[in-house]
């Protein structure tokens, strides 16, 4: 009923496991992930392989503050009442469903509710889809949501498929393992499981490092397969795996950021005067207090500061 | 004249001389006659008898056990998964289901282990993987329920894996061993029913009857009696237990047929939709839980619903309950509604109708329609086989008995003209 769980064995099925990763992801060619000797190799190959672009610096630029301009896609959202944001459910701190009051929370979805409030005057006027990570570039094509706030990742290779907002949040990846694991970085994990989301980019790291990618739905899944000893550890950015190491206490972060990971609100490429409003809406956050105020009360102190906004030309 | 006389006395002594031979050799043909008839029939009778009591005492059991444990798992499921919906709070009723449901489970599966007998190694380890996996798949609903206490989205992730671990391993489990236990069932029926045996006993006992009959108008010709006693009561039993065995197979397969057509039949019919409907019943927990829209668990909502159907060749036209479809059809609405319902942000407006509103209602209301259905079916089932088994009681040894007492009295009605030539 749910997606299928991959219990590879071997080396061979690693690799096998790799390309298919790689594909999925699309953040790769095959070929890169299958011959990378090291985790820095596949990590200068995953920015490689797509056309060669900054990820940082290729969004629109926007004009002054957000304005619903008649006729903008801004407008379309206005008209329909709420706005329609793909978000993770099940993503301590960034996007997640709280038990306790039936409320999709975090840091990811207050950029959501910036953006409506900016459209509607109003936070609350958002219909949340949680979506999977392997729903997140479908989703946004097909225009089924008008925003992704989904710990995306901005790449290259994405980049081709839809439009991102400017960075809002710098990652990078790294491990989390059980307290008495004796690893101490992914490079001592050849040859064991290691668990990441269908349709993240962390699998072909995870695969560049020659241990074994086990792909799940979604990043509790992935807890779920440590604390029944299913997988030896579980690589993502540090954001998501500080949020994974909050519900359980008896894991660590070990090792350290393997690759940079500037997260985006992703957006159809149809609509650029919305990517230009959102570009807007988040340059008041990083000047208003607002995005230090989601920062300290979702990911704590020290608060950095804000990412500064980079566009194309 | 003397001469005459002469060959006449002779042709008499010959006769006479024959006849005792004659006799002798009719009383050991007899003997056998009897003495097969008897094997044959009590062979029949045993076979019948212990084909019926299987229907009774083993098949049916067994796979009404493995049916309710596919019931139960499944309504465990669905419980969960509504308990866990209504949030860190589950209502007290859900988890007393949950738990009720969860039991029954483990009762039944421990029942059906004890039940079944060497040569089912398939449905052995089928029960041994159910016994396995129930302490699992409850130990993962506890954890995703601490887990959801807390306030963690772990939780949901622990119940995802229950779900899966139970429709990924446990129900086929448990659908392989009702599969295997209907197909014993209906072999044991088809034996218990079944005629080739049976005919050649009947034939069996035709041929002696009409031999005995034949000696008896030998023996009046010869010996210049009317009727001799043993014969007669040889005949006599041979009527009485042929028509015995013959009335005890009509009346066993007309009770075993109609156990069959207006008992289990239709109760498997109404188990299958039950158990599909309970299956949609999770779905709709579980796409609410995982709150991403017409996803797998919707789509298998979606393909349970077409299978319960309303046209030809689908689980809810083979129930035949106009009322029943109605209650289907009136759940689907629900659903439909729960579902624009949340794809139209009502997300809590859907919850509330899966928990205790439209949905709620109309689910509970097939649910009750199909498990009285099931039971009341389930009793024709049971009382008709008893009674087809009650019609073989005591076939074996009347059959024995009848053919000992043909041997006896065939033997002292010739033993005694065989004294007179002495």
């Amino acid at each position: 009923m749910n997606a299928p769980r991959w219990r590879p064995h071997g080396a061979r099925m690693a690799v096998a496991l790799a390309v298919a990763a790689a594909t999925a992801a699309g953040a790769v060619t095959a070929d890169a992930v299958a011959s990378a000797p090291s985790t820095a190799a596949a990590s200068a190959a995953r920015h490689t392989a797509a056309p060669s672009c900054n990820p940082k610096a290729s969004s629109i630029r926007p004009s002054g503050a957000p304005q619903v301009t008649s006729g903008s896609y801004m407008a379309t959202i206005k008209a329909r009442g709420y706005l329609i944001a793909g978000v993770d459910q099940s993503t301590y701190h960034f996007g997640f469903l709280n038990p306790l009051n039936k409320q999709i929370e975090g840091f990811d979805i207050d950029m959501i509710h910036a953006i409506a409030k900016a459209i509607f005057g109003d936070p609350a006027k958002v219909q949340f889809k949680a979506i999977s990570d392997n729903d997140r570039i479908r989703d946004v094509q097909k225009g089924s949501v008008d925003v992704v706030a989904h710990t995306m990742t901005i790449t290259c290779a994405r980049l081709q498929q839809v439009d991102f907002s400017s960075v809002y949040f710098d990652a990078g990846q790294r491990v989390l393992v059980q307290q008495n694991s004796t690893a101490a970085s992914l490079a001592s994990l050849r040859g064991r499981k290691v668990c990441a989301t269908k349709g993240s980019d962390s699998l072909a790291v995870i695969a560049a490092a020659m241990a074994i990618p086990v792909s799940v739905q979604y990043w509790t899944d992935c807890l779920v397969r440590l604390q029944q000893d299913e997988v030896a550890a579980i690589s993502t950015d540090d954001s998501i795996l500080d949020g994974l190491a909050a519900q359980d206490p008896f894991t660590k972060l070990i090792g350290p950021r393997l690759t940079d990971e500037p997260y985006g609100l992703a957006i159809s490429k149809q609509h650029p005067d919305f990517v230009a409003f959102v570009n807007a809406v988040l340059q008041q956050l990083r000047t208003d207090g607002r995005w230090t105020a989601s920062y300290a009360r979702w990911i704590g102190n020290p608060v950095p500061a804000p990412p500064p906004a980079q566009y194309a030309s | 004249m003397s001469a005459t006389a002469a060959l006449a006395r002779e042709a008499i002594r010959g006769g006479e001389r024959r006849t005792p031979d004659a006799l002798r050799g009719l009383l050991v043909v007899l003997v056998v006659l009897s003495l097969a008839w008897g094997a044959v029939a009590a062979l029949t009778a045993e076979q019948h008898a212990s084909a019926a009591a299987d229907v009774v005492a083993v098949s049916e059991p067994l796979s009404l056990d493995a049916e309710q444990i596919y019931q139960s798992l499944s309504a465990a499921e669905a419980t969960a998964a509504n308990a866990f919906l209504a949030g860190g709070l589950d209502p007290a009723a859900a988890r007393q289901r949950y738990q009720a449901d969860l039991s029954a489970a483990a009762m039944r599966i421990e029942a059906a282990s004890a039940m079944v007998g060497t040569g089912a190694a398939r449905t052995e380890a089928d029960l041994t993987r159910l016994s396995a996996d129930l302490p699992r798949y409850a130990g993962e609903v506890e954890t995703a329920r601490a887990d959801n206490r807390l306030g963690l989205p772990l939780g949901a992730a622990y119940l995802r894996e229950a779900s899966e671990l139970l429709s990924g391993q446990m129900l086929p489990a448990a659908s392989d061993i009702y599969a295997n236990e209907e197909a014993q069932l209906t072999s044991a029926s088809a034996q218990a029913t079944g005629l080739p045996l049976m005919v050649i006993a009947i034939l069996i006992g035709l041929a002696i009857g009409y031999v005995l009959l034949r000696t008896s108008r030998w023996l009046a010709r010869h010996t210049h009696r009317m009727l001799n006693p043993g014969l007669v009561v040889a005949l006599a039993a041979v009527v009485v237990s042929l028509v015995w065995l013959v009335s005890a197979f009509v009346f066993g397969r007309g009770d075993l047929l109609h156990a069959q057509r207006y008992g289990s039949g239709p109760a498997q019919a109404f188990a299958r939709a039950d158990v599909a409907a309970l299956q949609a019943h999770a779905d709709e927990s579980l796409t609410l839980i995982d709150n991403t829209g017409d996803d797998n668990y919707q789509g298998d909502f979606a393909h349970q619903q077409q299978l319960l159907g309303s046209g030809t060749g689908t689980l809810l036209s083979a129930v035949a309950v106009p009322a029943v479809a109605a209650d289907a059809q009136a759940w689907f609405k629900a659903h439909a509604a729960l579902r624009a319902q949340d794809n139209g942000g009502d997300h809590q407006g859907a919850v509330n109708s899966a928990l205790s509103g439209e949905s709620a209602t109309r689910f509970a209301a097939l649910s009750s329609a199909l498990g009285s259905g099931i039971t009341a079916h389930q009793a024709v089932f049971a009382s008709s086989a008893r009674s087809g088994r009650d019609a073989f009681t005591g076939l074996e040894i009347g059959m024995i008995v009848a053919s000992l007492a043909m041997v006896a009295s065939c033997v002292w009605g010739l033993t005694r003209r065989l004294a007179e030539y002495r």
